[in-house]
Order: structure tokens, then C-alpha cells, then sequence
């Protein structure tokens, strides 16, 4: 099982890597770091915009192919992922932010994937009930609406039961309160910004499980095997479970590597409505500020994000499918 | 919905007696009859008749919805700035002074141009890479393969904005990039569709009668894929519609002096309830458009499916 898992973390390591460095000459050539200072007063000349750039790795002077050695270097070895043009240490910005954009995306996930499969059993095993009709009906219209369309309608409803309900728990910006002192009281306040942009998250990524295992589940509960469990004494619900379910689940431990970057998205445009300072919002700052460094440590923090979905997917399938076959 | 009745009625009346319905239908020729049989089933379905209505709508409103107001998109009312809805500005305005209906109206042209072409050409680039590897096998597809799991799992959303920010504003521009990076995911779909064509025997006597490989690609094994194509064309203006969205709300896709659906949603985001129209109308539009066009892929899919249950007479309901 553990060289199992060692086998597949190289080759997403591998692919981490790849995608960080083919990311870092998207960001070089597509990014100008120069136009920053186009807009300063008194006028800089050319020479004088290389200089200030020159000791943060961003000289468009010097060949790219020395840049990227050079950036690689400090990557590897001390784990440095450079500048921004301005000077600021890309380290000291993600170490925070990853933090917070990784505990939205890993509980949307989980969330996403727990309320889809579970919906999807539900809804299968009464299949054109009005249960089923009202959900599927549901699922399609959320599947349907923008990331960015869902988040305000929840911001929207979420003011509204603020205003007319006389709650005060429902945040809509930011990740947490100023001025809150003591380890319990923080943890609390966090969850409590946590709850609007999750439910966001997992509105945009439940739908997805639920319409595949829907179908999925459809398919195997009528199998020949399904009906052979039941005629060995098993209920409907535990012939479900046990044998069809299984099955069906397979397809859909995969899909959840494939979903990550998806959900990755999500959170950027989450964390730009919500105003959080997580990773998402990081990026489109670095973006709009040609700041290369910084775009290519949120590249492969999403890559890392993927992988790690991949790889708990494929330690899934191994329980799920056996066919795959780990020794 | 007249036809459905009235073609719908003679044919479950026809089932006891087909040797006086068969002849017709087989002297009109083929393809008309085949066209008529998915006409028939695409229409038996209400969600995908009332997606066609919806979509036509809107189509109608981006291409003559200008028509009914004195102002475009760009041009600025100083003496409202954000009204709500009113006579003059039937959508309100924004805080630029800039009409609601008449950025609407242009926003929503922009955002179908794009869409549409968008799915399009990730059909055609789809279409030509799954079955060209499929058809291959070993190496190139084995490399293709490679090239598509690796795109898939790759955040391509950042790239995408990455290369959009530098280049677009244009939204030609945005086409070509939204090409690029949309096409994988189809592409897997047309390839594991087609390694069961390769497969064939009408694709061995092509090959035994010397047909180049590029000729069986196109004259044999697309056309099969004909149905799933169709499927996926409208699957594609959703993703499509939904993608263009996100990066122009982020500032990535159409910018500033254009108006697309996106730009307007961001536009509205940070006065959702002090000027909730602002955000609406657009919001409103943009799911107007993806539903309809789900139920249109839907239906056809249903229409198209020769396993399909829907659309064989009785029916599932």
C-alpha cells in the first residue's frame, strides 16, 4: 500500500513540478513587470526600470533561461519562491494565505462530496419520486448558475436575514474579526466567516457528485449482482449500500482529482466577493501587479491542491475496486 | 407543439398496420425521414421545446433589443447615475450614467458571439484530436492522452487568466484562448467514443481500399460522432458561457470600454443591495442562457440517441 501510494505521489510530484515550471515562463512572457513603473513620476528611463528590477530576479535583461535557473535554485534549495516587483517576499504572503484558502477548498470538498454522494443514493433508490424530480430539478438550475451569480445571490439573502431576522452571525467579508482576543473566541469567529463562502463553495460543487452518482447509482441498482444480494436475505437499502453503491462509487473517486481545479476557481472568485485574503484573491492581485513570483507560487499551490485530491482518490479507489490490485 | 400532436397521432395509430405507413416515408427519402423521427422526439420533450423558446428569445433580444432604446452601451446619462428601473432607462442605470438595458442588450450579444464560437471551434479541435487518436493508437495516442490529463488536472483557469490579462480587452482575443484551453475534457469524451469505432468494419474496408488515415478521420469516423458532437456543442456555449463570466467578473475577459454579461455582474457585485438591478438583469440573462441551452443538449441528446426510451412512442411519461 505504501509504495503504492509512493508510485502515484511521484508521478503528481512530477506533474506539480512540470506545471510550476511551464507556469513560470507563461508568467515571464505574458507578464511585464516594467509597466508598473510606466505610471511613476518623475519619468524613469529603461535603464533605470531594469535596475530596480535586477535584484529580484525580474530583469528582462537577463535571458529568461538564467532567470528561471536561478528562481529554480532558490526554490529548491531554500525553498525561496522569490519577489514581487515591489520587493515584497512572496514566502511571507502565501505562508497566511494558503492556510486560509486551503481550509475553505478542503471543507468545501469534503462537504461537496459527502452531501452529492449522499444525495445522489437518496434520490436513485427513489428514482421520479417527487424527492428525486424536486432535487434534480434543483441540481440543474444551480449547475447552471455562475460561481460568480451564486455568491452574491448568497451575500444578497445572507443581508437580508441579517437585516430582517436580527441575526448577526452571518459575515460576508473578510476571513475574521479584528479585535478578538483568546483561542476559543477566535476559532469561533473564524467558523463563523467560514459558513457564508463554504456554503457558496459547496453549492457550486455538490451539484456535479450528485447528478454522476445519480446516474452511476441508476445503472448498477438494477444489476444482476444487486438482485443476487437480495435474494440472499439483504434489505434494499443494505443491497444498495453494500453492492450497488460500491460499484458506483468508483467513477466518482476519481472525478474528485479532476474536480479540485474547478473548485480552485470557485474559490477565486469566492474569496474575491467574500473579500477574504486567501490565495484566490493573491492571485488575481499578483496578476494585476505583473508580480511573476507570486503567480507562480498560487499556480502550484493549486497544483499541490490537486494533487493531494488525486492521490487520497486513488488511495479511494484501492478500498473501493478490487480489481486494483496494490502488492 | 402542433406538430406533436398531429405527427405524433397517426404514427401510434400506424404501429397496427405499417405496411400502408412504411412506403411514404421511405419514398420522401432517408434523411428526410430520419430529420423528422428527431424533429419528432426533440419536440415530445416540453423542457427542450421551452429551452428553444427561451434561447430564441434571447438571441432576438441581443440582436434587436437596441432598437427600442435611445441609448448604447457607452453612452453616458449624467443626470442619472444609478437610478433604478424607470421609464426612461428600463433597467436602471450604473454609476457611470451608463444605461442598464442598453449594456444588457450589448452584454449579452457579446457574451453569445463568444460562447458560440468559443464551442464551435472546441468541437471542431476536439473532434479532430480524440478521433485522430483513437484512430492512431500506440504512441500518439498514448502521448495525446498524456497531454489532455495533464491540461485537465493543470489549474488552467490561472493560466487562462494569465494569458487573457495580457492580451484581452479584445474579445476576438478571448475566443482564441478560451479555444486553447477548452477543449480537453471533450476531446476525452470523443476519444473514448471513438476507440470503439476504430474498431469497426466499415473502418477496416476503408483501410483495405487504401483510404488515407486523414480521410477516414473526417469521412468515417466524425460523422458517426455526429449525435455526441451536437450534445456537446451546446453542453460547450454552458462551460463556455460560465468560463467568459468568471474572468470578465475578475477583470481578465472583455474589459472595460466592452461590456460583456461578466463585466456587468461585476459592475453590480459590490452594490447588491444597495442598487440590486445592477446585478439582476445580467445575473437574470446569463442563467436564462445556460439553462435553456442545458435543456436544448438534453433534448437532443435524447432526440439523437437511438437507445434513448424518451423519444420511442408512449414515451417515459
Amino acid at each position: 500500500m505504501l509504495r503504492y501510494v509512493t508510485r502515484k505521489a511521484t508521478g503528481w510530484l512530477l506533474m506539480i513540478v512540470v506545471a510550476t515550471n511551464a507556469t513560470y515562463f507563461l508568467a515571464s512572457w505574458f507578464l511585464d513587470p516594467r509597466s508598473n513603473f510606466k505610471e511613476l513620476r518623475p519619468v524613469r528611463s529603461e535603464i533605470q526600470i531594469d535596475r530596480a528590477l535586477a535584484p529580484y530576479n525580474l530583469d528582462p535583461q537577463v535571458p529568461i533561461v538564467r532567470r528561471w535557473w536561478d528562481w529554480l535554485t532558490s526554490v529548491v534549495l531554500d525553498f525561496d519562491w522569490g519577489k514581487s516587483p515591489t520587493g515584497v517576499s512572496v514566502n511571507g504572503e502565501i505562508g497566511y494565505r494558503s492556510l486560509v484558502s486551503a481550509e475553505l477548498v478542503v471543507i468545501a470538498t469534503i462537504l461537496s462530496v459527502v452531501i452529492g454522494v449522499m444525495l445522489g443514493v437518496y434520490t436513485a433508490s427513489r428514482q421520479y419520486g417527487w424527492a428525486d424530480r424536486i432535487s434534480q430539478a434543483v441540481s440543474i438550475a444551480v449547475f447552471n448558475i455562475p460561481t460568480s451569480v451564486a455568491a452574491l445571490a448568497v451575500v444578497f439573502v445572507a443581508i437580508w436575514l441579517n437585516q430582517h431576522a436580527g441575526l448577526h452571525f452571518l459575515y460576508v467579508a473578510g476571513e475574521n474579526s479584528p479585535n478578538v482576543e483568546g483561542l476559543l473566541p477566535t476559532i469561533g469567529d473564524r467558523l463563523l466567516h467560514l459558513i457564508l463562502p463554504t456554503l457558496t463553495l459547496t453549492l457550486m460543487g455538490y451539484v456535479g457528485y450528485h447528478l454522476t452518482q445519480r446516474s452511476l447509482l441508476l445503472d448498477t441498482i438494477n444489476a444482476d449482482f444487486v438482485r443476487t444480494a437480495r435474494a440472499t436475505g439483504l434489505t434494499r437499502a443494505q443491497a444498495i449500500r453494500r453492492h450497488a453503491l460500491r460499484t458506483a462509487l468508483i467513477p466518482t473517486a476519481t472525478s474528485v482529482a479532476f474536480s479540485v481545479p474547478a473548485l480552485f476557481t470557485g474559490a477565486v472568485i469566492t474569496e474575491t466577493i467574500f473579500g477574504w485574503n486567501g490565495m484566490g484573491r493573491y492571485f488575481i492581485q499578483t496578476i494585476s501587479k505583473n508580480d511573476v513570483h507570486g503567480t507562480v507560487a498560487t499556480a502550484a499551490f493549486a497544483a499541490a491542491l490537486t494533487a493531494v485530491g488525486a492521490i487520497l482518490a486513488d488511495i479511494a479507489t484501492v478500498f473501493l475496486d478490487p480489481r486494483v490490485r496494490v502488492s | 407543439m402542433a406538430t406533436d400532436v398531429t405527427y405524433g397521432a397517426p404514427s401510434g395509430a400506424a404501429a397496427d398496420r405499417p405496411p400502408e405507413a412504411a412506403p411514404p416515408a421511405w419514398k420522401n427519402g432517408r434523411n428526410l425521414g430520419l430529420g423528422r423521427l428527431y424533429l419528432r422526439r426533440f419536440l415530445r420533450n416540453r423542457l427542450a421545446v421551452a429551452g428553444v423558446v427561451i434561447f430564441v428569445l434571447l438571441v432576438l433580444f441581443s440582436a434587436f433589443g437596441g432598437l427600442f432604446t435611445p441609448y448604447t452601451h457607452s453612452d453616458a446619462d449624467f443626470a442619472a447615475l444609478t437610478q433604478p428601473p424607470s421609464a426612461a432607462h428600463w433597467f436602471g442605470t450604473n454609476q457611470g450614467g451608463n444605461d442598464v438595458y442598453a449594456s444588457a442588450v450589448h452584454g449579452l450579444q457579446r457574451s453569445l458571439v463568444i460562447a458560440v464560437s468559443v464551442s464551435v471551434l472546441t468541437i471542431v479541435v476536439a473532434a479532430v484530436i480524440g478521433s485522430g487518436a483513437a484512430y492512431f493508437g500506440g504512441r500518439v495516442e498514448r502521448a495525446t492522452l498524456a497531454v489532455i490529463h495533464f491540461l485537465l488536472v493543470v489549474p488552467s483557469f490561472l493560466i487562462l487568466a494569465l494569458v487573457s490579462h495580457r492580451l484581452a480587452g479584445d474579445w476576438r482575443v478571448l475566443i482564441v484562448v478560451l479555444t486553447v484551453f477548452g477543449w480537453m475534457s471533450t476531446a476525452r469524451v470523443i476519444w473514448s467514443v471513438s476507440t470503439s469505432l476504430r474498431e469497426r468494419d466499415y473502418v477496416t474496408a476503408a483501410e483495405f481500399m487504401g483510404v488515407g488515415a486523414l480521410r477516414i478521420i473526417l469521412r468515417h469516423l466524425i460523422p458517426n460522432l455526429g449525435s455526441l458532437l451536437i450534445v456537446n456543442l451546446t453542453l460547450g456555449v454552458v462551460a463556455t458561457v460560465l468560463s467568459e463570466t468568471a474572468l470578465s467578473f475578475l477583470g481578465f475577459g472583455v474589459q472595460t470600454p466592452d461590456v460583456s454579461l461578466g463585466t456587468m455582474l461585476a459592475d453590480g457585485a459590490s452594490t447588491v443591495t444597495s442598487a440590486p438591478w445592477l446585478f439582476a438583469f445580467p445575473a437574470g440573462l446569463v442563467v436564462l442562457l445556460t439553462v435553456s441551452m442545458t435543456f436544448i443538449g438534453d433534448g437532443l441528446r435524447d432526440a439523437l440517441d437511438p437507445t434513448s426510451v424518451t423519444g420511442a412512442a408512449g414515451g417515459r411519461r
